[in-house]
């Protein structure tokens, strides 16, 4: 385990300690909470972490770099930026599936608006987003994120 | 029967199956190098999982969420704005378990601006999750990004805030919403949490929870508010004004 994750691990325990010490009743059904939700998404994420595997084994290396690497980056971006509106995965396994693909040299650019658009554009979720909120925002809103989603990446790229 | 649930709700995991099985037939070598390249990723993930599931629930526990939400009104300022950051990125679930309770505080009086904040910290910036791309993308990569899109979020809920206006979701905003107790059967993810707890009123039904009564006593409503805020995705609607005229 690298520094990072150890120094979660102490402040998560720690913080976990205290909250049992504070309320264990709170805590529990708190627990409670967070299992309902995870337990339902842990099948999706074993299932993706495979895919992820897969994906490393048959799509060499090099044609990661090339096409999400060195090729048009704005191109390459643009499309992520799509891709991520329109995909419903938790941004929980989004982690190591980006992550596996900057392992093996594709771009942060393309990276980071695919991590954006993933959360916070939602083209499935649109028609619930406008039934709550009305169309003038939901169109607003999505449109947004998705522009700023491309200018956090391009920004990115430039700083790292 | 049962069977078919069971795939039903893992479709993924059952392709994932298929999809090895088929390959250890047709080429054992590349699949055992698929298994090798997932079993890294998977010891990793379940290394940062359970640090993303302490502090979930601790966040849960700890932090008053009733207290932030009297935070932001129309004239709330940056106070207000920041409150909206705060309580989006200590929230759980997909953005789409943000609207509900969006629309409540929008209801309560909470800015266009705020709300735009709200929804989008709660989409992007999470608390338990910073963890998780620190693991999978280093700190730095993290850091940077999360200082980008805060900024990001600002600039855009301001524009929103000035192009959107309340009246503009007046509609939605105002619409009845049926009777006093009822299920938003779009979100509701089938956790079975309220039927197993308060069977009385709740059954599942189709994977989604169903209302079987309305409660009328006052003994009832207690532990009916209880359930409505254990829901994890706040799926459940319940007047509790309407309710003393009823009694």
């Amino acid at each position: 385990m690298d520094i990072f994750t150890i120094l979660f691990w102490v402040i998560a325990v720690v913080l976990f300690i205290v909250s049992l010490v504070k309320s264990k009743e709170t805590t529990i059904s708190a627990m409670k909470k967070s299992r309902d939700m995870m337990g339902s998404m842990i099948g999706e994420i074993i299932a993706i972490i495979f895919m992820i595997g897969l994906v490393l084994t048959f799509i060499p290396p090099e044609t990661i770099k090339t096409v999400l690497g060195t090729s048009n980056i704005y191109f390459s971006t643009v499309i992520s930026a799509l891709v991520g509106s329109i995909t419903l995965i938790p941004a929980f396994v989004a982690f190591p599936l980006v992550g596996s693909l900057v392992d093996v040299g594709a771009s942060i650019v393309p990276a980071v608006a695919f991590l954006t658009t993933l959360t916070m554009v939602g083209i499935v979720t649109f028609p619930l987003e406008k039934k709550e909120f009305g169309t003038k925002f939901a169109v607003m809103r999505n449109l947004f994120s998705f522009g700023f989603a491309i200018i956090i990446a391009l920004l990115m790229g430039v700083v790292i | 029967m049962k069977i078919i649930t069971i795939i039903k709700k893992n479709k993924l995991i059952v392709l994932m199956l298929v999809v090895y099985l088929i390959l250890f037939i047709v080429s054992p070598e590349k699949a055992v190098q698929s298994l090798d390249n997932s079993i890294y990723y998977l010891i990793e993930m379940f290394q940062i999982l359970p640090v993303i599931f302490l502090f979930t629930v601790v966040i849960e526990a700890l932090i008053p969420k009733e207290l932030i939400m009297q935070g932001f009104g129309e004239k709330s300022g940056i106070k207000g704005n920041l409150f909206s950051l705060l309580l989006g990125s200590i929230s759980a679930g997909p953005i789409y378990a943000a609207f509900p309770i969006s629309k409540m505080l929008l209801k309560k009086g909470a800015s266009v601006t705020n709300i735009v904040i709200i929804l989008s910290a709660w989409a992007v910036i999470k608390v338990p999750m910073l963890a998780n791309e620190v693991k999978f993308l280093g700190v730095k990569f993290m850091g940077i990004r999360w200082i980008f899109t805060v900024i990001s979020i600002f600039v855009m809920a301001h524009l929103i805030g000035v192009f959107v206006k309340k009246k503009d979701m007046s509609e939605s905003i105002t619409e009845k919403e049926g009777s006093i107790l009822s299920i938003k059967e779009e979100y509701c993810i089938g956790c079975g949490l309220c039927a197993k707890t308060l069977p009385v009123y709740y059954e599942m039904k189709n994977n989604k929870a169903i209302i079987k009564q309305i409660p009328i006593n006052k003994n009832e409503m207690e532990d009916m508010v209880e359930m409505v805020e254990r829901c994890p995705v706040n799926a459940i609607v319940f007047y509790r004004t309407v309710e003393e005229e009823i009694i």
